[in-house]
């Protein structure tokens, strides 16, 4: 049997728009987040999905950019800036902390951006331990390391609880994972 | 004193144990509070190369092993103990980028398999894992899940430009 040009074009427009499960594509980060052809880097998403941090080169220098995910609007960093080159975004559930990698005093060094009381805390690590890679928890109590020491990489976890509030995670203790028959 | 300062080859050669437990009490607390997981990182420090942290709330996800051999590992916070990740982890995968949302339950991974790159979803509960197209085509580099397991970022390589696409998982 032929298809008719509106059928077929039409088979086609669904194919390419539909992934498998139910998955949906959100529209190119080209249109929605305003950044041209500009290369993007380090994807890191807030706990709720509603916060994208990622880098970009500003002056030739990597430069983490935080942006609403859906509107693609911009928040400003500025404590964040003349520490580039950025490194390792993430973020906590609200977005309230950004810990990531930041160039001062000559070295490379682990800092949390609290974005709720503007101050810029640093994590100093011992002796030659140099941070490769971060990871921060949603409800910011945790940060995994990865740390290069004579050439092999490990990752330690820090406990912050007793150095940052909790950017609160809704129902965490009462939640279910989505798409899980049971919690794990 | 800096726990470093103590790690000379004298000190470590007479007394290891010694100069080892001096050395975590020294370290035990950064000037700021933030104090280290002892027992976790020590557990941690068991594998040859740990690497790539993702946290989710209680869940720890890390690439380690040997080179050559490194897989996937899902370590419970609270308990101090890997999970079994049936079905994720092959002998002729070499692991890049992984993710986990606050539940444990969900694991984004992008692998390289036979020269290629993919992106897969691995649900734990259901120990499934699905196949993620890159579409348009383009080469996986680094991923980020959101915590509620909803959202996904994915730093693709198009062309010599470097993109982040998003997905919004059901």
């Amino acid at each position: 049997m032929l298809l008719g040009p509106s059928l077929l074009s039409l088979l086609l427009l669904v194919q390419a728009c539909s992934l498998p499960w139910g998955i949906r594509r959100q529209p190119s980060p080209r249109g929605v987040l305003g950044l041209g052809a500009e290369s993007r880097q380090d994807p890191a998403l807030s706990g709720d999905g509603r916060l994208l941090a990622s880098l970009v080169l500003r002056s030739g220098r990597s430069t983490v950019l935080l942006q609403d995910r859906r509107s693609g609007q911009t928040m400003p960093l500025p404590l964040l800036r003349g520490q580039q080159p950025h490194s390792s975004p993430s973020l906590s559930w609200n977005g309230r902390y950004l810990a990531l990698l930041v160039w001062r005093g000559g070295r490379r060094q682990v800092v949390i951006n609290d974005r709720a009381t503007n101050r810029l805390l640093p994590l100093p690590l011992r002796g030659d331990q140099e941070a490769q890679r971060l990871s921060l928890a949603p409800d910011g109590r945790h940060l995994a390391v990865e740390l290069v020491e004579d050439g092999q990489s490990r990752v330690e976890v820090f406990n912050l609880g007793e150095w940052l509030e909790p950017d609160p995670v809704p129902g965490s203790l009462l939640g279910q994972a989505p798409g899980s028959g049971s919690r794990p | 004193m800096s726990a470093v300062g103590l790690r000379s080859k004298g000190v470590f050669a007479v007394a290891p144990g010694f100069a080892l437990a001096l050395g975590l009490l020294l370290g035990g607390c950064l000037d700021n509070g933030a104090r280290p997981l002892m027992g976790l990182n020590q557990q941690l420090a068991h594998t040859a190369v740990n690497r790539d942290p993702a946290l989710g709330s209680d869940w720890l996800a890390v690439i380690g092993g040997r080179e050559g051999r490194e897989q996937v590992r899902l370590v419970r916070l609270s308990q101090g103990a890997p999970v079994p990740l049936p079905g994720l982890n092959r002998p002729d995968a070499r692991p890049v980028s992984v993710a986990v949302d606050q539940w444990g339950e969900r694991l984004a991974l992008i692998r390289e398999l036979e020269g290629r790159r993919e992106l897969v979803l691995y649900r734990r509960s259901l120990q499934s894992l699905q196949l993620i197209p890159i579409e348009p085509a383009g080469v996986p580099h680094r991923l980020a899940l959101s915590a509620d397991g909803r959202v996904l970022a994915v730093e693709v390589g198009r062309g010599g430009l470097s993109q982040v696409d998003l997905l919004e998982l059901p």
